[in-house]
């Protein structure tokens, strides 16, 4: 697809903050507010977004963050936090959306998870004269980067600068010694690690994990069984919601891994640690708990 | 002399595929390490008893519908175990057992349907039909299969394609006994079918007129050779070409005669699955390809050399 994945330059997003503030004076072109995505578009509005479509979890999360979630009009079917989502109409996937599903909520703004499957989206929203966003979310620093770009657009430019700024206190502390090494697991057969890429490596290290596949760059890979038993982490990380031990923790090939023998599988839940969010500091805190309490 | 070199052959893949890894084990470990015990060992067998369920199931297909095309995924019987798959994953239910079993009940469920469009006029097996009805069959199946995939959750309906491109990360000696409990009726029908097959390959007017129960056997068969590959997807997911390349590869040293090609098409099948298995673990690790891409790129170059050597 036409979409390469290259990173926004270094300053970030730009912003181009007008009125808003006594100082700043409407001018006569129609954009008060100008901003560029992550993907390198211009997205102008003419006032604060009031009427917002978040198509993904993370943005959805952050906008209740910033202050603005009584202007969320729309949200993706697997936004599940905070919990008054669930009164949000659902406008069903964030990737690859329903375009006439999302416009029927007559938003002004309508922010993506920038991928390749979202690209024709935005497009189509820019057709209809409806202001799209494509936000990169795949690492802490994203989130920070969106947390200033959505609260410019929703004219929280404050709450966004100070979320942002904790979440880089949060990366730029010096991490913890590593004083364990884990593995994530995200899928059993055929066996899915979660690499160097992914927020969970990020997270491991500020948790004072040691993520066995760090040296995998991608977000996810798949490896043999004996990769895994051989660099033998001292704890098996996986996602669930149940909190329930995965099934194949019982399996005789899986019992080849000393962690899943000694039965040392921590288990956290989906909404706190699949994505970054707003509460990646408290998902750290707790990763460092359950961390500990394996030992 | 042949038998004897595809012998070697088989005891040679078997032996690498137990030395060869994405670790490091040494020499003199090799009998005490678990990674070779638990896991290298039994990945090695089940590849190896996979591959050649898949090649039997083939060789027997191609005879019963006379057609050089047919393979057990030709039939419907891939789509309908993985349907079943998608089913067990949709449903929450993918333990280590609800899974493999989803996958068998798809591909009986598929196998009856097909056997059923294939039944015209009374009891009559048609081939053309059968191949007809197989291959709608597998295309309802794939549907079905993409429209619950992509209602469902993005992370499952991502693995769910990982599962049903096929891979032997499952192995295990519990899978391995399931499989070889599993495999020796269906094999001995087959073999046991060898001579009915060679008539059968000349036409059922003349297989007729040679004596063989026409009607029977091909029921006999096909249930058969279905049974073999439902058993081959449930432990390893969907993997695709030995059915198709092995028979036909096997038949330049064998022949035509089923009994000699069945065997050598077992032993074949699994030389070539577990020499595929071992490229998919070592050639990008610690990382693994889905073994059934790998059958794809070793297989479809090799039967791309065979066709022209056919043809000219």
């Amino acid at each position: 697809m036409g979409l390469r994945p290259h990173r926004p330059h270094l300053a970030g997003v730009l912003l181009a903050l007008a009125a808003c503030r006594g100082a700043g004076h409407r001018q006569a072109g129609p954009s008060a507010i100008v901003a560029t995505d992550d993907a390198g578009r211009r997205v102008a509005l003419a006032a604060p977004a009031r009427r917002v479509v978040s198509l993904s979890p993370a943005v959805t999360e952050l906008l209740f963050a910033l202050g603005a979630g009584d202007r969320v009009v729309g949200r993706t079917h697997w936004c599940d936090y905070p919990p008054q989502v669930s009164a949000i109409p659902d406008v069903g996937d964030g990737l690859n959306p329903n375009v006439e599903a999302v416009s029927a909520r007559k938003p002004d703004l309508v922010v993506l998870y920038r991928s390749p499957m979202d690209a024709t989206a935005a497009e189509q929203f820019d057709r209809m004269g409806v202001a799209s966003a494509l936000v990169s979310q795949d690492r802490i620093e994203d989130l920070a980067r969106a947390a200033r770009l959505l609260g410019a657009l929703t004219g929280r430019a404050a709450a966004g600068d100070s979320i942002a700024d904790a979440l880089g206190a949060l990366l730029s502390a010096p991490p913890p010694f590593p004083t364990s090494r884990v593995a994530f697991v995200v899928w059993d057969n055929p066996p899915m690690v979660i690499g160097a890429g992914s927020y969970l490596d990020q997270l491991a290290t500020l948790a004072g994990a040691r993520n066995v596949f760090h040296d995998l760059a991608a977000p996810s890979a798949t490896v043999s069984l004996e990769v895994i038993a051989q660099r033998d982490p001292d704890a098996i990380v996986v996602l669930s919601d149940s909190g329930a031990l995965p099934s194949w923790a019982h399996r005789p090939e899986w019992r080849t891994v000393r962690a899943v023998r000694e039965g040392r599988i921590i288990s956290l839940a989906g909404s706190l640690f699949a994505r970054p969010s707003p509460r990646a500091a408290l998902a750290t805190a707790e990763l460092r708990r359950r961390l500990e309490g394996a030992r | 002399m042949k038998a004897l070199a595809l012998g070697g052959l088989a005891a040679l893949v078997l032996a690498l595929a137990v030395i060869l890894g994405p670790t490091h084990v040494a020499w003199a470990d090799l009998s005490t390490s678990p990674v070779v015990r638990d896991l290298r060992v039994p990945r090695a067998l089940l590849a190896f008893l996979v591959g050649g369920a898949l090649a039997v199931s083939g060789a027997s297909l191609q005879a019963l519908v006379r057609n050089p095309l047919a393979d057990p995924f030709l039939l419907g019987l891939s789509g309908g175990a993985g349907l079943g798959a998608v089913l067990a994953i949709a449903g929450h239910l993918s333990g280590p057992w609800a899974l493999p079993l989803a996958a068998f009940a798809g591909a009986l469920a598929a196998t009856a349907l097909v056997y059923r469009l294939g039944l015209v006029a009374d009891a009559e097996l048609d081939p053309r039909v059968l191949l007809l009805a197989g291959v709608a069959v597998g295309a309802f199946a794939g549907a079905v299969m993409t429209a619950i995939v992509s209602l469902s959750d993005a992370v499952e309906l991502r693995n769910a394609f990982l599962w049903l491109w096929g891979g032997l990360s499952g192995a295990s000696w519990l899978t391995v006994l399931v499989i070889a409990v599993y495999l020796p009726l269906p094999l001995i029908v087959l073999y046991a079918s060898a001579r009915s097959l060679d008539l059968l390959a000349l036409g059922e007017e003349p297989a007729r007129h040679l004596g063989a129960e026409v009607t029977p056997v091909k029921r006999r068969v096909y249930l058969a050779a279905s049974a073999l590959t439902g058993a081959a997807v449930a432990v390893s997911g969907v993997i695709g070409f030995v059915g198709l390349i092995v028979p036909h590869l096997m038949r330049f040293g064998w022949g035509h005669r089923h009994r000699a090609l069945l065997p050598a098409s077992f032993v074949g099948g699994g030389i070539l699955l577990v020499a595929a298995d071992i490229l998919a673990r070592v050639a990008v690790a610690p990382r693994e390809l889905p073994v059934g891409i790998v059958t794809a790129l070793v297989g479809v170059p090799l039967f791309a050399l065979l066709l022209r050597r056919w043809t000219t």
